[in-house]
């Protein structure tokens, strides 16, 4: 392991390098999933149900089928009988909870507003979507069942026939004994944190172009897809085909944030179309249909006991999860990490959490950044926000007065997760201080100027990455190949992939600084499952830790290897040789160099001869596995699915104009513990990335719904993202405490600060309307939510002072 | 006798990028459609097709448009700049693609014919932008991975620049 | 409904409107398409035939005559941003234009026209030029006749679209010392509004001699919130006067939108506030000269 004191300006490591894959964007050159076109290619246009819930009476295709272009009509009940039903990303089964069958289009009966009915494929795009309006569909329209906790209720319809409820799984999460500590709190502080449905829109939608290898008989899917490898061994169940017949290719991806994710109707429909048709078929996303994926819709009835000085006693949380339609898509997960990462950063041992995950008649979930640890955060921000309100307490003191201590590390938390490191105080602290926290308690002390109410929020979010799940695709190793030609040029093969986090050049500083070569010398290879050596893709911020990682490890390998073959050259020792981007020297003799190219010429030419000691050629292929992982469950049948707990805490000061409920946000700072940076600049646009979501998600994106479970959300009319001047300028501090157990000690970047910055503009806005008496914790904090709140507590109080 | 006027296509010229195209426009397709699936320019995207997201950005006759909402029928001649036109004749990236690559402005990429052609525009009529107008000239697009912090600061640097060397 | 359309572009007034005389049903108009594409773009809308506007010369400048503005309906919103006509005599029609969502790319190619006709209640034009007092020119079937704005987006069967063509937008230049102002509130920077005012103002020494006031994005139409400020002229502009204002305006409300720029309660309470907000501003700015 490399020593972490040796980072410096000799390595790139550390440095503010800009991306290798940064100039193909910028000149149009970076090739898209929809950038690519086959000889004969085909187009695909998916019929979707118009109703939440439905039994099929008839589909007459017939119409379809006489439009000149249209070349293949398809249903859900054809499909089935070519195909298998989904293999579940993560199967709840695993977990003790139900696994519904899941089709790649409804037969018989359909689960939600959006779910594939029929597809038709066509010349043309125009023509293939003009010929599915000709598609007639009769459906028998049921009532659907829309709210998780209405679905709960036993007189609730079961939207999986066959299923006794609409509860796909509940599991506690528990330890010690949380009804004595709530017996002898002080205080108990009961909040209800009603977090909304709201998506992650990558600006490329989802792409899918299928080519049928007549050769041999098998499929290669160029896919914008997260996972190629997994994605594979499911296209493989589903289309009942050999791996080795099946290629995923995922080329650059526009974002991906979850969402690219497999386990979607599309990816196996499009492969069984092309193995129909002989010929490429391509569907890509619409942003209507893209709006269709959810995640996050979930309720949380929390409550706190405390002591009379603010020290957290035990927790109890009942949460429900509206996961939608069953889907083979790793959404529904979520929900389960949101338990697992309870109590987040803070010392309680005695809790009591109980999760419930309901079907319902809405859309499904797809994974989405966070990955339901912006729920764990965003229930206990409010809550501790809550509960300091009613102590009377500063927000940030009750914070530091209950976190795990610096010391603690590492923590074996009361889910059975062991954090690696971490200094959530000093993070706080720091935090604090970067934004000017006096200052602005001092100017909020001044009181409102012009009705606009200024608020300071807190929060902190603990983010467990590089997560591995037993029995699911979802692996907590990964690996790479390293291969150096004759001329010295470098390629990386990883099993990781990217959604243009960067990650690349983060990997390729790593080896360049392992290898001994110039960050020119490089090219990264991702997403191929032909070249690429077995990975799982990229989620959970694991990236740069496993991919990182394992390139490091055969970057050391190959380096073994060239310094060998220099030594012999040189004829001195091996131990004599020193290698620094690209050029080999001799220690203590100056003048005497060979660049990286005479020496891999000589290697690959030298088999007989300076080379005969190594193996060749010049590459290598290893694995990282971080160590501290555990699926052998403890004696409380725990385990420790993840490696790394990056953590944060975010500041935010918003505006709050009581007239109309909106709210400005002024100011944001971020202490950030990612653990080993590689890349300032990288880890700097993760942070600011994810507030964004963050500050969106809090006050406006949502997904909504009438009452018949219709979507009503449809464009980004509707789906309002943050824009440029919604955001403010991030104040950033880094709060390093390397993991001791990963490569030069990496936590991850990609995931953190959701929920975080979700949770510290609610609590400012809180905050700012404290005078107010108001408390919303019922998200998004949109304008007239806020000013409807405003007017709630203003009838109150005129009710109170009549009485 | 008007009828005379309909047409089942236009045949539309096209100067894209220096080069003259002749190309069959149907009725009802879009711009996109045309660049990416007529001419093969697959640099300008598709994201919303409804004109929020400004991925599909290109310049029309020396002002930026969305091509999604624009229909090529209606270009009969037109000069077309999209993002694989942005290089400077020599090859070399023009300072504003320049600078989005130093500072990192982007990531993923697919944002950015709008943010590259609406950041150009707005530094020929505002050499020296300040945060607001660097958000309005901003506003017709979106970006889902930076929290744009590190475009605004591309375009500082774009701007200081071209000012250096101007 | 046809998989291929046809098309054509007509290059004069007369050609254009002789043409849409002839079709029967399922002609389209297109201006700048930023309307319309999105919906075609989708299948929404699949129309058998484009009349494309664009070649029409007598659709487009910007010109002042008799203290009137007349602005061609093909004048795109960048040009109402930058002319200099409208900068001094229309300056709230600027603002509003500058106002309007989807960026530069939008503005480049949004046509005056197109928005009008397009009458929906989010957008930012119509409030302002209604409060302006604006005329428009139509031509249908060869015939050409003025009606002023306000009487036009009451009616339902103009034809625009399909088979009238808006010409021209005649606005009254607004008098030297005019306050204006144009309050606009949307939940967010890439928002559509949720309610929207536009309010002029003229005063002497102090008191109101004159205002007009809409409000726009709270209902299916735009109000003209003319009976609230009846109350105002005669009066200087106090903070009674202003109390009065937000008070009065969301009782013109009848049936507030409710939709995902908001609440129908909160649109029609923001009524008031919008309004109470620009004619502030057009009082204050009035005073400035
Ligand atoms: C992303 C986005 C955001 C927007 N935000 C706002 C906003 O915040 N505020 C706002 O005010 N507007 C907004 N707009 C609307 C925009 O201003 C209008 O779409 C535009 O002005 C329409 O003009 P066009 O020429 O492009 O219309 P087209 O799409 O060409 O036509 C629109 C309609 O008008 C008809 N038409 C056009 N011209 C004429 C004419 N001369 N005579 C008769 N009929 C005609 C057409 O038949 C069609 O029915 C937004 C648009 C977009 C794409």
């Amino acid at each position: 392991m490399a020593d972490h004191s040796t980072i410096d300006d000799t390595r790139y490591v550390g440095q503010a390098v800009r991306t290798i894959e940064g100039r193909a964007p910028i000149v149009g050159a970076a090739r898209y999933t929809n950038d690519f076109v086959f000889p004969g290619q085909l187009y695909a246009h998916i019929v979707r149900s118009p109703h939440a819930a439905a039994r099929i009476r008839r589909i007459d295709t017939s119409g379809a089928l006489k439009v000149s272009g249209v070349v293949r009509v398809l249903d859900g009940a054809e499909a089935a009988a070519h195909i298998k039903p989904i293999t579940h990303y993560i199967d709840p089964a695993v977990f003790g909870g139900k696994s519904a069958e899941v089709r790649v289009m409804a037969v018989d009966e359909v689960w939600c507003y959006g779910q594939p009915v029929a597809v038709v494929v066509a010349e043309d795009k125009r023509t293939a979507r003009f010929a599915a309006q000709r598609i007639q569909i009769v459906y028998d329209v049921l009532e659907p069942v829309l709210d998780a906790e209405a679905a709960t209720a036993p007189d609730a319809r079961i939207v999986v026939p066959g299923w006794d409820s609409n509860i796909m799984m509940q599991a506690p999460f528990r330890n010690g004994d949380p009804d004595a500590a709530f017996a002898k709190a002080a205080h108990v502080v009961k909040t209800s944190v009603d977090i909304h449905r709201f998506s992650t829109q990558p600006i490329e939608t989802r792409c899918y172009n299928a080519v049928w290898e007549h050769d041999i008989e098998g499929v290669t899917l160029y896919a914008t897809a997260q996972n190629p490898h997994p994605l594979r061994h499911v296209l493989s169940e589903v289309l009942g085909m050999p791996e080795s017949k099946i290629r995923v290719h995922a080329p650059v991806i526009g974002g991906a944030f979850g969402m690219k994710m497999h386990g979607h109707p599309e990816e196996a429909l499009m492969c069984l179309l092309a193995k129909l048709t002989g010929r490429p078929v391509k569907w890509t996303e619409t942003r209507e249909e893209c709006l269709l994926i959810g995640a996050r819709e979930q309720r949380h009835h929390m409550e706190l006991a405390l002591d009379a000085d603010g020290v957290i006693l035990g927790l109890r949380d009942r949460y429900f999860a509206n996961v939608g339609a069953p889907s083979a898509c790793p959404g529904w997960g979520m929900a389960f990490l949101t338990g697992l990462t309870m109590p987040g950063p803070y010392a309680v041992r005695d809790i009591d959490v109980q999760m419930t995950v309901v079907i319902t008649n809405k859309p499904s979930w797809n994974a989405a950044r966070g990955y339901g640890k912006e729920s764990t955060a965003l229930a206990l921000e409010l809550a501790i926000e809550d509960a300091a309100r009613q102590l009377g307490m500063d927000a940030a003191e009750i914070r530091l007065k209950n976190f795990i201590r610096a010391e603690q590390f590492p923590y074996n938390s009361p889910t059975g997760l062991v954090y690696d490191s971490g200094d959530y105080s000093g993070a706080v602290l720091k935090a604090m201080h970067a934004i000017g926290y006096e200052g602005w308690k001092a100017r909020q002390a001044e009181g409102p100027k012009d009705g606009k109410y200024i608020g300071i929020g807190v929060a902190f979010e603990l983010t467990p990455e590089g997560g591995a799940l037993p029995g699911t695709m979802v692996a907590g190793y990964d690996s790479s190949s390293v291969r150096v030609a004759p001329d010295g040029s470098v390629r990386i093969l990883t099993g990781v992939t990217t959604p243009g986090t960067g990650n690349p050049t983060g990997i390729a500083q790593i080896v360049a600084d392992e290898l001994g070569v110039t960050m020119d010398a490089i090219e990264v290879t991702q997403g191929d499952t032909t070249t690429c050596p077995y990975g799982f893709g990229n989620y959970s911020g694991r990236s740069t830790i496993v991919g990182g990682g394992s390139a490091a490890l055969a970057a050391q390998q190959v380096r073994a290897k060239v310094v060998t073959v220099a030594a012999a050259l040189f004829d001195v020792p091996e131990a004599d040789v020193e290698l620094h981007r690209g050029v080999f020297s001799v220690k203590g003799q100056q003048g005497r160099t060979l660049t990286f190219k005479e020496v891999c010429y000589a290697a690959y030419t030298g088999a007989y001869s300076v080379a005969h000691g190594i193996t060749l050629p010049l590459e290598a292929t290893a694995t990282f596995k971080p160590s501290n992982i555990r699926h052998t469950p403890d004696e409380n049948g725990r385990i420790n699915p993840y490696p790394s707990y990056s953590n944060a805490a975010y500041v935010t000061v918003c505006e709050v104009d009581v007239e109309t409920g909106k709210t400005k946000v002024l100011a944001f700072a971020a202490a950030h513990d990612c653990g080993r940076v590689i890349n300032p600049v990288l880890v700097e646009g993760q942070a600011c990335g994810a507030i964004s979501f963050g500050v969106g998600g809090a006050m406006f994106e949502a997904i909504a719904f009438d009452s018949s479970g219709r979507q009503l959300t449809r464009s980004f009319m509707d789906y309002v993202m943050p824009r440029s001047e919604d955001l403010p300028a991030v104040k950033m501090v880094h709060h390093d405490s390397p993991n001791p157990v990963t490569y030069m000690g990496l936590k991850g970047a990609g995931e953190a600060g959701v929920g975080g910055s979700a949770a510290a503009v609610v609590n400012a806005i809180n905050n700012a309307l404290i005078p107010l008496g108001v408390s919303l914790n019922t998200l998004p904090l949109s304008a007239p939510n806020v000013w409807g709140a405003i007017q709630a507590a203003r009838k109150r109080g005129q009710r109170e002072a009549a009485e | 006798m008007m009828d005379d006027l309909l047409v089942q296509s236009v045949l539309v010229q096209w100067r894209v990028n220096g080069k003259l195209h002749e190309i069959e426009a149907m009725p009802g397709m879009s711009l996109l459609d045309a660049v990416r699936e007529q001419l093969g320019l697959t640099g300008t995207h598709m994201g919303c097709q409804t004109g929020h997201c400004g991925a599909c950005t290109v310049m029309l006759d020396g002002r930026i448009v969305k091509s999604c909402l624009t229909q090529a029928a209606t270009l009969p001649r037109a000069e077309i700049v999209t993002i694989e036109g942005l290089k400077r004749a020599d090859g070399t990236l023009n300072p504003v693609q320049q600078a989005f690559w130093d500072e990192a402005g982007f990531q993923c990429g697919y944002c950015a014919p709008g943010m590259l052609l609406s950041a150009m525009e707005l530094l020929a009529e505002h050499p020296d932008p300040t945060d607001a107008q660097i958000d309005t000239g901003l506003a017709g697009n979106l970006c889902r991975c930076t929290g744009y912090r590190s475009l605004v600061r591309a375009v500082k640097a774009a701007a200081a620049k071209m000012r250096e060397t101007s | 409904m046809s998989l291929y359309p046809s098309f054509a572009r007509p290059n004069s007034l007369a050609q254009a409107s002789e043409l849409l005389a002839g079709l029967s049903g399922g002609s389209v108009i297109i201006a700048g398409g930023q309307e319309i594409m999105p919906h075609i773009n989708h299948g929404a809308m699949q129309p058998d035939i484009y009349i494309d506007i664009g070649g029409l010369k007598e659709l487009r400048g910007i010109s002042e005559a008799d203290g009137v503005v007349s602005i061609g309906a093909l004048t795109v919103h960048r040009e109402l941003q930058g002319n200099a006509i409208v900068a001094e005599k229309l300056p709230m029609l600027a603002d509003a234009a500058s106002r309007a969502g989807g960026g530069r790319q939008v503005h480049n190619r949004a046509t005056l026209g197109g928005n009008l006709v397009a009458m929906h209640p989010l957008y930012d034009i119509a409030p302002a030029l209604l409060a302006l007092g604006a005329e428009v020119e139509l031509v249908k079937a060869g015939e050409t006749r003025r009606t002023s704005l306000a009487a036009l987006m009451h009616e339902t069967s103009h034809g625009l679209g399909s088979e009238a063509i808006l010409v021209r937008v005649l606005v009254p230049a607004m008098a030297a010392g005019t306050g204006w102002a144009y309050e606009k509130l949307k939940l967010s920077g890439g928002a559509y509004g949720s309610a929207n005012a536009a309010a002029t103002v003229q005063l002497d020494a102090g008191r109101i001699t004159a205002a007009t006031l809409t409000i726009g994005a709270v209902a299916d139409r735009i109000i003209d919130a003319a009976a609230a400020v009846q109350g105002l002229i005669g009066q200087a502009w106090t903070a009674a006067a202003a109390e009065q204002l937000e008070l009065r305006c969301p009782a013109l409300v009848k049936q507030p939108l409710s939709d995902q720029q908001g609440s129908g309660e909160w649109r029609q309470a923001m009524a008031g506030v919008v309004a109470r907000r620009a004619m502030a501003a057009a009082v204050a700015r009035a005073g400035q000269k």
